[in-house]
C-alpha cells in the first residue's frame, strides 16, 4: 500500500554511527560511560538489534539517535543528517517508541495519530487519509474514538506503534517495545515490526530477551558495559564462537569482554 | 531558531483540548469557584445583615454602680428624653436600654446577664478604679471612657464614668460603644445649649469651622486604589489559575513518559516551550476572566459593594494601555510556573517549588502599596514592581512613557529569560536520565562560573539593593563600606572560592606595558566629559529634576564627613572593590562567552543597574564600558584601578571646589572626545589584549553541535 505521506526517500545506508560516546556525570557515581565510542550503520529492509544487559548502554545509544540526548563525542547521521547539526530532520525521518507506551491518556487513538502525524510534518491535507489507512492497519477501528486511559496495555501499545509511524520516517527505533506484554501480544508487536522490516524500514531494536532478538534481528550488536563486543548476522555469530544459541553467544561475549577488562579492549566495529 | 506556525498551532490546539478534558481542573478552577462564590458571598451578606439587624434591635441591659451612680442615672435619663425627642429616621433603629439591678455586676457581665456596668466615679479618667472598686476584667486595658460634667452646680471634683465591658461578646461591644456615643451625643447638645444661653452667637461647631477639599477627581480616586492591588490580583489570579496546568504541562508529562516522546517528534523544543507557555497564558487569563466575571455578576446583583467611580478610572483607551501594560506580567508568572516544572522531575516536586514561587511572585506586585515609591526610581527596573507601579500611576491618569516603555521592556526581558530557561530545562538530560549533572557542574570551575555568572550578580544586585534601602539614612561611610565590602568584596571572595577560580586568572592581576598608563592619564579627563555627555543625553529622553540631583549631592559630599576621608570613601574605595567585582570577576565571566565589544557593553550596563538610580545609569554605565575596554585591551585590571580612582577623585573634587563640568559648552566636550580618542589610541597600540578573549569564535560552533537547538 503506498503511503499517505512519504517524506525523505531512503540513502543507503540509512544509518551511521562512529565512535559515538556518552558519557553521564553523578555525584555518587562519578564519572559514567554509558556508551564507549561504538560504531554501526544500518541499512534499508534490516532489523538491527542491540543486545544486551540492562545498563549495558542500548537505550542511550538509541536515545542518542533520536536526538533526546547529546552525545560526549563522536557522530551519527540518521538519512545522512547529522544528529549534531540537523536534530530536527533526524527527528522527522524517525520514529522512535520507548519502552512505555507514553501516550496522552486525554485523548483518543485517533486524536493522538492526528497529532503526531501533524507535528513531525506530514502535509495537512494527507493527514485524515493517513490516520485512516493506521487505524485500518493496526485494527484499532473499534476503540478509535476511546480515550487511551481508558484502552487496556495491548490496545495502547498498538497506539503507540501507529503512533512512531505516523509520519511513515523510513528509520523506526523501538526501545524494548515487547516489555509489560502478554505472549500474544508480544508475538503481534514482532510481526508488526517484522512487516515495517518488509516495507523496507530500517529498524533499530533493543532487546534483552534472547529469543526476541534470535527470532527478529537480521544482525546483532552485542554490547555490554557502552560497548558492542560483537556485531554480525546469527549465522556469522555462531560460526565465531561455534555456539548455536544466542544465550551461549552472549555469555561467551561478555565473559571474553570481563576478562579483557584490564586490557581496555576497543569496540567492536560493525560499520 | 524558527518557529513554525503550524506546528505551534498543533500543539497547542492539543494541548488545550487535554486541559479542558481535565475535569479535576475545570471542578477545581473554575466550576467549584464559581458555584462556592456566589454561595459565599449570599452567605456572608446574609449573616452581616443579620448580625447587623440583631446587634441595632438589641435592647441594652447595663448596671450602675459607683458613688455617683444617682448621677449616671440621671444622665442616663436625660439621654433617654433626647432620644426620644430626636425626629424619627434618625437612627436605623431606636436605642433601647435598660438598667438591671444586680448585687454582682462584674459576675453579671461575664454570664452575659448585662452588656455593659456603667461606674460612677469622683476620681480623674486615667487614675484608678472610682471609689476605690477593682475595675472589670478588661476594662483596665481599654478603658472605654466618658467624662461628663453636671451643667448645673460645679462638683468639687470631677465626676467621671467608666463603661465597662467584654470585649470578647459581641453585643457587649456595641452596647457599649452605642451608650458611649449617646452619652456623649447628649453631653455634647447640653454644652452646645449652655454656650448659646449664655450668648455664644453660633453652635460651636459653626465658628471657624475647617473643612477638606479633594481636588482629585473621583476617578483618580478610584484609580489609585485599584492601582494598588490590580497586578497583585492578576499575577495572584496568573500563579494560582495557571499552577495547576504549568506544573502538569513539563513535570506531569516527564512522569508520565510522554515529554521524551514529545522530544522525539519533528517540534522544536522553541515550538513545544512556546505552546506550553501560550496555554499557560490562556488557561490562567481564562480563569481570571471567569473569576471577573463572576464577580461582575455580583457586583451587579449589589452583593459586592464597589465605588461607583471605578468606571471613570478605567476607560476603554486606559483598559487597553493596562492590557499591554500587563501582557509581560502574564508571560513572566506563566515563564516561572513552567520553570518549576521544568525543574521538578515529578508533579509532586513541582508542587513543593509552588509555595515559595507563589510568594516570591506577590511580592514585587505589592511595590504599589509602599508609601511614597515613584515610578521614577529603581524600582523602574524591578521586574513585575515597575509594572505594578505603572499601572497605579496610569489609573491616576499619570502618563509617563519613558518610564513606562522602560518598565514594560524590563519585565519582557525577564519573560524572555524564562523562556530561555525553560529551553535550557528541555534540552538537559536530567529530564530523561537518572544522571544529576553535566559535566560542566560535575566538573565546576571556570565553565560553571561562567555559567552561573549572571546568576550570581543577579543576587548581589537584590542584596546590594535591599541593603541600600535598609541603609538610606545611614552614614555615608557606613553606607559605602556595606556596599563595597560586605557585598562587592565578600561576594566576589565567595564566588571565587565557590569556582575555585585562580585569583590571579580572574582579576585579571597582570602587569600592563609601561605606555598604557599614559594612556589611562589622558583617558580619566575624557572619560569623565563621555560620561557627562552621556547623562546629558538620557537627560532629553528622561529628564531628572534638579532637586534629585541636589539631594544626590548633598548626601553624597556631607558637610560634615572630613573631606580626606571623602576622598578615601568615595574614590580610593571604590576603585579597589567595584573594580574587582565588575572589572574583575563579572567581566572573566562573560570574556570568551560574548564578543569584545558585547562583554564591554554588557560590564557598563551591570555596573550602571548596580548605583541603583536611573539618572546614575548612563554616566556609571559609560564609565563602565570604558574600564572594560582597558581591562580587554590590557587584559590587567589595574588600568581600570586607576582610571576609576582619578574618574571618582575628578568628581569629588569638581563638585567641592564647584568646577562646572556639567556645564561645559559643545566644544569642552568635543575636546573631552578629541582626549579619549587619543588615549584609546595609545591603548590600542600598547595592547596586551586579555587572555581567551576570541573564544568566542571557537564557541559558535560548538554551539552548534548540540542535539538540542
Amino acid at each position: 500500500m503506498p503511503s499517505a505521506c512519504s517524506l525523505i526517500p531512503p540513502v543507503n545506508p540509512t544509518v551511521i554511527v562512529r565512535d559515538l560516546t556518552k558519557v553521564f556525570y553523578d555525584d555518587s557515581r562519578g564519572e559514567l560511560r554509558a556508551v564507549d565510542g561504538i560504531n554501526f550503520d544500518c541499512r534499508p529492509g534490516e532489523i538491527f538489534g542491540l543486545l544486551g544487559a540492562n545498563g549495558a548502554g542500548k537505550t542511550t545509544t538509541l536515545r542518542m539517535l533520536a536526538t533526546i540526548l547529546k552525545p560526549t563525542a563522536g557522530r551519527a547521521t540518521v538519512m545522512g543528517h547529522d544528529l549534531a547539526t540537523a536534530p530536527e530532520a533526524v527527528r522527522r525521518s524517525l520514529g522512535f517508541s520507548s519502552a512505555t507506551t507514553a501516550l496522552y491518556p486525554r485523548l483518543t487513538a485517533r486524536e493522538t495519530l492526528d497529532f503526531f502525524a501533524r507535528i513531525n510534518g506530514c502535509p495537512a491535507e494527507r493527514v485524515s487519509a493517513r490516520v485512516e489507512e493506521l487505524i485500518d492497519r493496526f485494527g484499532i477501528g473499534a476503540y478509535a474514538d476511546v480515550r487511551v486511559d481508558r484502552l487496556s496495555q495491548g490496545m495502547k501499545q498498538k497506539v503507540a506503534i501507529a503512533r512512531t509511524v505516523a509520519h511513515d520516517p523510513p528509520v523506526l527505533i523501538f526501545d524494548e517495545p515487547t516489555v509489560g506484554l502478554d505472549v500474544l501480544n508480544a508475538l503481534d508487536m514482532q510481526k508488526l515490526i517484522a512487516a515495517f522490516r518488509d516495507e523496507g524500514k530500517t529498524i533499530l531494536f533493543s532487546t534483552h530477551i534472547m529469543s526476541e532478538a534470535q527470532k527478529l534481528c537480521d544482525r546483532i550488536a552485542i554490547i555490554h558495559q557502552g560497548r558492542i563486543h560483537a556485531c554480525d548476522t546469527l549465522a556469522s555469530l555462531r560460526a565465531a564462537t561455534g555456539l548455536y544459541y544466542l544465550e551461549d553467544i552472549f555469555v561467551h561475549y561478555v565473559e571474553q569482554s570481563r576478562s579483557q577488562a584490564g586490557e581496555s579492549p576497543a569496540s567492536t566495529s560493525c560499520a | 531558531m524558527r518557529l513554525n506556525w503550524s506546528t505551534l498551532a498543533t500543539l497547542y490546539r492539543t494541548e488545550l483540548r487535554m486541559v479542558l478534558r481535565d475535569r479535576r481542573l475545570l471542578l477545581t478552577s473554575v466550576v467549584l469557584p464559581i458555584l462556592v462564590m456566589p454561595l459565599m458571598f449570599l452567605g456572608s451578606n446574609w449573616s452581616l445583615k443579620k448580625r447587623e439587624a440583631k446587634l441595632q434591635s438589641l435592647a441594652c441591659r447595663y448596671a450602675v454602680q459607683g458613688p455617683e451612680a444617682e448621677w449616671v442615672r440621671d444622665l442616663m435619663s436625660r439621654t433617654r428624653e433626647r432620644l426620644a425627642a430626636e425626629p424619627k429616621g434618625t437612627n436605623t433603629a431606636p436605642f433601647e436600654f435598660e438598667e438591671v439591678a444586680c448585687t454582682n455586676a462584674l459576675a453579671a457581665l461575664e454570664q452575659g446577664e448585662i452588656h455593659v456596668i456603667l461606674e460612677g466615679g469622683k476620681t480623674p479618667a486615667g487614675a484608678a478604679g472610682p471609689a476605690g472598686e477593682p475595675a472589670g476584667p478588661a476594662a483596665a486595658s481599654r478603658k472605654p471612657e466618658l467624662r461628663p460634667r453636671s451643667n448645673s452646680a460645679p462638683a468639687p471634683l470631677p465626676r467621671s464614668l467608666r463603661l465597662v465591658f467584654m470585649g470578647n461578646h459581641d453585643e457587649s461591644v456595641t452596647c457599649a460603644h452605642r451608650l458611649q456615643e449617646a452619652l456623649e451625643a447628649t453631653r455634647r447638645a447640653e454644652r452646645v445649649a449652655l454656650l448659646l444661653e449664655r450668648g455664644l452667637p453660633a453652635p460651636p461647631d459653626k465658628i471657624a469651622a475647617f473643612s477638606l477639599v479633594d481636588v482629585a477627581t473621583p476617578g483618580q480616586v478610584a484609580g489609585v486604589n485599584l492601582g494598588r492591588v490590580l497586578t497583585l490580583l492578576l499575577v495572584l489570579f496568573m500563579l494560582t489559575g495557571g499552577a495547576v496546568v504549568a506544573l502538569d504541562s513539563l513535570a506531569g508529562e516527564k512522569e508520565r513518559g510522554t515529554l521524551e516522546t514529545l522530544l522525539t517528534t519533528g517540534a522544536t523544543r522553541l515550538e513545544i516551550v512556546v505552546a506550553k507557555h501560550l496555554l499557560i497564558i490562556t488557561v490562567a487569563l481564562g480563569i481570571t476572566l471567569a473569576q471577573v466575571a463572576n464577580l461582575l455578576v455580583y457586583v451587579g446583583l449589589k452583593l459586592v459593594p464597589v465605588p461607583g467611580s471605578l468606571a471613570a478610572a478605567v476607560t476603554p483607551a486606559t483598559g487597553a494601555l493596562l492590557l499591554v501594560l500587563l501582557l509581560p506580567v502574564a508571560a513572566l508568572a506563566s515563564g516561572i510556573l513552567l520553570l518549576a516544572s521544568g525543574r521538578a522531575r515529578t508533579y509532586k516536586e513541582a508542587q513543593f517549588y509552588f509555595f515559595p514561587l507563589f510568594l516570591l511572585g506577590l511580592v514585587p506586585a505589592v511595590a504599589p502599596l509602599l508609601p511614597g515609591l515613584p515610578l521614577r526610581s529603581a524600582v523602574a527596573i524591578v521586574p513585575v514592581a515597575n509594572i505594578a507601579m505603572g499601572v497605579r500611576e496610569v489609573l491616576i491618569g499619570s502618563f509617563d512613557w519613558p518610564m513606562l516603555a522602560l518598565a514594560w521592556v524590563t519585565t519582557a526581558a525577564a519573560a524572555a529569560w524564562t523562556t530561555r530557561g525553560v529551553l535550557g530545562y528541555l534540552s538537559a538530560e536530567r529530564l530523561i536520565t537518572s544522571s544529576e549533572r553535566d559535566e560542566i557542574e560535575f566538573l565546576g570551575g571556570l565553565p560553571l562560573f561562567r555559567r552561573r555568572v549572571w546568576a550570581w550578580f543577579a543576587v548581589l544586585w537584590a542584596v546590594l539593593l535591599v541593603v541600600s534601602s535598609y541603609l538610606e539614612k545611614a552614614d555615608l561611610r557606613l553606607q559605602l563600606l556595606v556596599n563595597l565590602v560586605g557585598v562587592f568584596f565578600l561576594g566576589s571572595l565567595l564566588m571565587l572560592r565557590t569556582y575555585r577560580l585562580d585569583p590571579r586568572q580572574a582579576l585579571a592581576l597582570r602587569q600592563p606595558r609601561p605606555a598604557v598608563w599614559l594612556g589611562v592619564l589622558f583617558a580619566v579627563p575624557g572619560g569623565m566629559l563621555a560620561a557627562i555627555g552621556a547623562f546629558h543625553l538620557l537627560n532629553f529622553v528622561i529628564p531628572v529634576p534638579p532637586q534629585v540631583l541636589e539631594g544626590f549631592q548633598q548626601n553624597v559630599l556631607p558637610q560634615d564627613i572630613p573631606f580626606v576621608q571623602l576622598l578615601f570613601f568615595l574614590s580610593v574605595l571604590p576603585a579597589f572593590f567595584e573594580e574587582i567585582a565588575f572589572r574583575g570577576l563579572l567581566l572573566h565571566g562573560l570574556v570568551g562567552r560574548f564578543r569584545p565589544v558585547t562583554v564591554a557593553v554588557l560590564v557598563g550596563v551591570v555596573f550602571g543597574l548596580f548605583h541603583l538610580a536611573l539618572f546614575r545609569f548612563a554616566p556609571t554605565a559609560c564609565l563602565g564600558v570604558m574600564l572594560a575596554a582597558v581591562t580587554l585591551l590590557t587584559g590587567s585590571i589595574y588600568p581600570a584601578m586607576l582610571w576609576h580612582f582619578l574618574s571618582n577623585l575628578g568628581g569629588v573634587l569638581a563638585a567641592r571646589f564647584d568646577i562646572p563640568l556639567a556645564h561645559l559648552d559643545a566644544g569642552g566636550y568635543l575636546a573631552g572626545a578629541g582626549i579619549l580618542c587619543a588615549a584609546f589610541w595609545i591603548l590600542w597600540r600598547n595592547r596586551t589584549p586579555y587572555p581567551g578573549l576570541n573564544a568566542w569564535r571557537d564557541t559558535r560552533p560548538r554551539a552548534s553541535q548540540t542535539c538540542n537547538e
